[in-house]
């Protein structure tokens, strides 16, 4: 080959390498970056006065007086908007019966359309939900369902080989010759008087519980959970791990039998983690009965075996990496090994240890299969710190998933589902960022 | 002086044991080093453990059922009466989804690994390492709600032209590369220079224009690709080479690492490029590391649960025609998790012991290709600190 040509192929190797590690940033960030700003959106955003209502009747936040005021201010427009509706009602029941049939199912979408944007209104019937109680909390969620109150979506069916095609009919237009026809330019236009839009920071999101699964409130029971069952893990696996690590860096002997323990550690570390869950619900649940059911306990048993091996490989290496003039030192001075271990050794390495737990930490926060069968539950509230040997817990992870595919009203609370990834990604990536400052304060050290 | 020491170290014990402290402290130790000992060996239990338990809750399946209609149907209707419980479509699907994720994580791991270990200065590897922890720890659940909630919407609705995108910024630079290299390869045998470098370069615009065709059809083909579901193979593909890619990157970047300097250096001093020093000395060297770390990426990918869960669309069938990437498919371990809630009452029957057999099958295939991968980093080690 050509000495040009080998140059060009030496440039488009670095090019390659340069260029798939340029790509894993990317995916990082295509990842993180919608889920951080969207997440970001879940505390700080336009809320509406359905928002601070729904704040002060639930929660008893917000102050009365200020809230009695801008309801007041806004209660002038929604009149308005009800005696249109009460003008047309009277109107329907004047009309002959064949008209008052076709216009009567639509003013009924017409009137849920309006539920939907602004709350329940006058003549309806008590709300069962606390969902229904309350109009949209956000304001460019009340912006779609202004949307969809002024045209009403319809599916075109026509070709039969294409998927069928969304458009929009006006509603403005079906109501054409009848009064209610004014409530829709009505309704558009005094919009921000009638939902009062105000920029709001809801930290309670972080420290209220849900009301209504998850339709209004925040995510304390989850964050609760997923901190109890991290915790927990953490109780057993750590101590567990260290003295294994002891065991294999200063007591073990070279041959088949340490050879299995180690090959018996990497099996576990590369056990499926729904396996783990497996294990968990036969073993921990069906066997030994740590709980009648899933409970907290019984979770955080199952995260241990999981992050065991982790611990171990870490603290084995942090041992491994204390200089060996530290432990002839302290053996030289007369003293027993034991005593150089727990005196000398373990200190040495106690940082390493550390950053190893931490990761370990993270990764039960963030790890979802395990506890599916042993753990977790879609709806609940914090539990007590005396209720984690016998009940079940809410959890970030699996609260994610739950929300995002089996709830009921997924695509309306998708603030929610990115408040609480981003929570979780924080917590994880911040104990994983305390890891990193931490081992490279280590290193700093060693190197004197 | 002499005495008063002595005395001194006496009195604390610390110098001077009796015979019977002695014989104490030996008891102890004895003792302390099987608790030790019994603590190290825990993860070996639980290991056997895990297997019992799982294969205990497994066996009751094949009894009821014989192994039969596991491996060959793809029926899967474990609510019907009687339940149908052919799980080929769902290992297939778990095979599919791995072997995609796979096929775009390797390449692009081993290629980021040499970078790290080879091509970039220790100031920017610094910055590059901790993109590869993140990526690692971003919990699994996260990338399923992207993979679900921002990716599924976006092939669907734009499919095709990020195929396209995809197809032209990845294959021009490769297929104008090859290009270069052919026409290289082919004019080699010319003699006189002139001649050697005009027909080079006539053949390079040949071979230029026709990738350029090639890339233009390719892509207008794939432009025009209507994906019907974005919760597909594909999207799972995508998102589980990078769930694998920090394994594949770390393990396989320790393995050139502990290729030595002096293979390196004798390389070099025979005249060749970084690039054909990591291809022709490096890789062959490291082969069996990268090996194992391969293993560890497939195996990472075909125990990943939450991201096939949310973003597989779970359907039990073996895609039409079979490489069919754009169709949703469903995995043994989306299928574990999905079918578990509703088999839990009815604990006992065929329903809840099929989902044990799946598991027992993930089990057996993670400690396989863990011992396989094992033994080859220790046959690595051996070779090379034999050198």
């Amino acid at each position: 080959m050509n000495v040009g040509t080998r140059k060009i192929l030496n440039r488009s190797f670095t090019a390659v390498g340069i260029g798939s590690i340029v790509v894993m940033g990317i995916a990082l960030l295509i990842v993180i970056v919608p889920i951080i700003y969207n997440g970001v959106g879940a505390v700080f955003f336009t809320g509406t006065i359905e928002h601070r209502n729904m704040l002060y009747n639930e929660f008893g936040e917000g102050d009365e007086a200020e809230l009695a005021k801008q309801n007041a201010a806004a209660g002038v427009y929604r009149k308005e908007v009800y005696a249109m509706l009460a003008g047309f009602e009277a109107e329907l029941e004047a009309m002959e019966s064949e008209r008052q049939q076709e216009f009567r199912s639509k003013y009924g979408s017409v009137r849920n359309a309006l539920t939907a944007l602004m709350g329940p209104l006058p003549g309806d019937t008590g709300a069962m939900l606390t969902r229904f109680k309350y109009g949209q909390t956000r304001w460019e969620k009340a912006e779609e369902k202004l949307h969809e109150f002024l045209y009403e979506a319809k599916w075109d069916y026509s070709d039969p080989d294409a998927m069928a095609k969304e458009y929009y009919v006006s509603r403005a237009a079906e109501f054409e010759g009848t009064s209610l026809v004014k409530i829709f330019p009505y309704v558009e236009k005094h919009l921000e008087e009638i939902m009062r839009p105000e920029f709001t920071i809801y930290l309670g999101f972080l420290t209220d519980s849900s009301v209504d699964s998850h339709i209004f409130g925040g995510i304390w029971p989850e964050i609760q959970g997923t901190f109890f069952l991290a915790i927990g893990a953490m109780l057993f696996a750590f101590p567990l791990g260290v003295i294994a690590a002891v065991y294999f860096t200063e007591y073990a002997r070279e041959g088949l039998f340490t050879s299995m323990l180690r090959s018996a550690n990497s099996t576990l570390a590369g056990v499926p983690s729904i396996v783990f869950g497996l294990f968990g619900l036969a073993f921990f649940i069906n066997t030994l009965g740590v709980s009648e059911s899933k409970s907290v306990l019984a979770g955080s048993l199952t995260l241990a075996i999981m992050i065991l091996p982790t611990i171990i490989r870490a603290a084995e290496e942090a041992i491994l990496s204390v200089p060996r003039t530290y432990k002839e030192a302290s053996l030289s001075l007369g003293s027993t090994k034991w005593n150089t271990i727990m005196t000398v050794i373990l200190p040495a390495a106690l940082p390493g240890i550390i950053t190893g737990g931490v990761i370990s930490l993270g990764r039960a926060a963030g790890e979802t299969a395990p506890i599916i069968f042993t753990a977790a539950v879609s709806v609940g509230s914090a539990i007590g710190l005396a209720d984690v040997f016998s009940s079940p817990t809410p959890a970030l992870s699996w609260n994610i998933y739950n929300l995002a595919s089996e709830h009921e009203a997924a695509a309306e609370i998708r603030h929610v589902q990115y408040g609480m990834v981003l929570a979780l990604v924080g917590i994880v990536l911040l104990l994983n960022l305390s890891a990193i400052l931490l081992r490279a304060r280590i290193s700093k050290k060693l190197k004197g | 002086m002499n005495e008063e020491v002595r005395k001194e170290s006496g009195r604390s014990g610390a110098f001077i044991i009796s015979a019977r402290k002695r014989k104490f402290q030996k008891i102890a130790k004895t003792a302390g080093e099987s608790m030790l000992l019994l603590i190290a060996s825990f993860v070996a239990i639980v290991v056997l453990f895990i297997f019992y338990f799982v294969a205990v809750d497994a066996i009751p399946y094949f009894q009821l059922r014989g192994f039969s209609e596991f491996f060959t149907s793809s029926n899967w209707y474990p609510a019907g009466e009687p339940g149908e419980f052919g799980a080929l479509a769902i290992i297939y699907g778990s095979g599919m989804v791995t072997l995609g994720s796979t096929l775009l994580s390797v390449p692009m791991g081993i290629a980021a690994a040499i970078c790290l270990s080879d091509i970039l200065p220790f100031s920017v590897r610094q910055y590059a390492k901790p993109i590869i922890e993140m990526l690692a720890a971003i919990p699994s659940v996260a990338f399923g709600f992207f993979a679900l909630v921002i990716f599924a919407p976006l092939l669907q609705t734009h499919g095709g032209p990020i195929l396209m995108w995809v197809w032209w910024v990845l294959a021009a630079p490769f297929l104008l590369l090859a290009a270069i290299v052919i026409a290289d390869l082919i004019t080699a045998k010319i003699q006189d220079q002139n001649s050697r470098e005009r027909m080079s370069k006539v053949l390079l615009a040949v071979f230029s224009v026709g990738a350029l065709g090639f890339l233009y059809w390719v892509g207008s083909v794939l432009q025009g690709i209507e994906i019907l579901t974005g919760t597909n193979a594909l999207n799972v593909s995508i998102i589980l080479s990078f769930m694998s890619l920090p394994t594949i990157v770390s393990v396989s970047e320790d393995a050139l690492q502990a290729v030595g300097r002096d293979l390196r250096e004798g390389s070099y001093a025979l005249g060749a490029t970084r690039a054909e020093t990591i291809v022709k000395t490096i890789l062959p060297a490291a082969s069996s590391g990268i090996i194992a770390a391969v293993i560890l990426g497939v195996m990472r990918a075909l125990g990943e649960t939450m991201v096939v869960w949310m973003a597989s669309g779970n359907s039990s069938h073996i895609p039409d025609p079979w490489f069919n990437y754009l169709e949703a498919v469903r995995t043994l371990t989306a299928t574990i998790a999905g079918d578990m809630g509703e088999a839990d009452q009815v604990t006992g029957s065929a329903r809840y012991h099929v989902l044990f057999a799946m598991g027992l099958l993930l089990l057996v295939i993670s400690f396989f290709s863990n011992l396989v991968s094992e033994r080859i980093v220790v046959r690595q080690r051996k070779i090379l600190s034999g050198q």
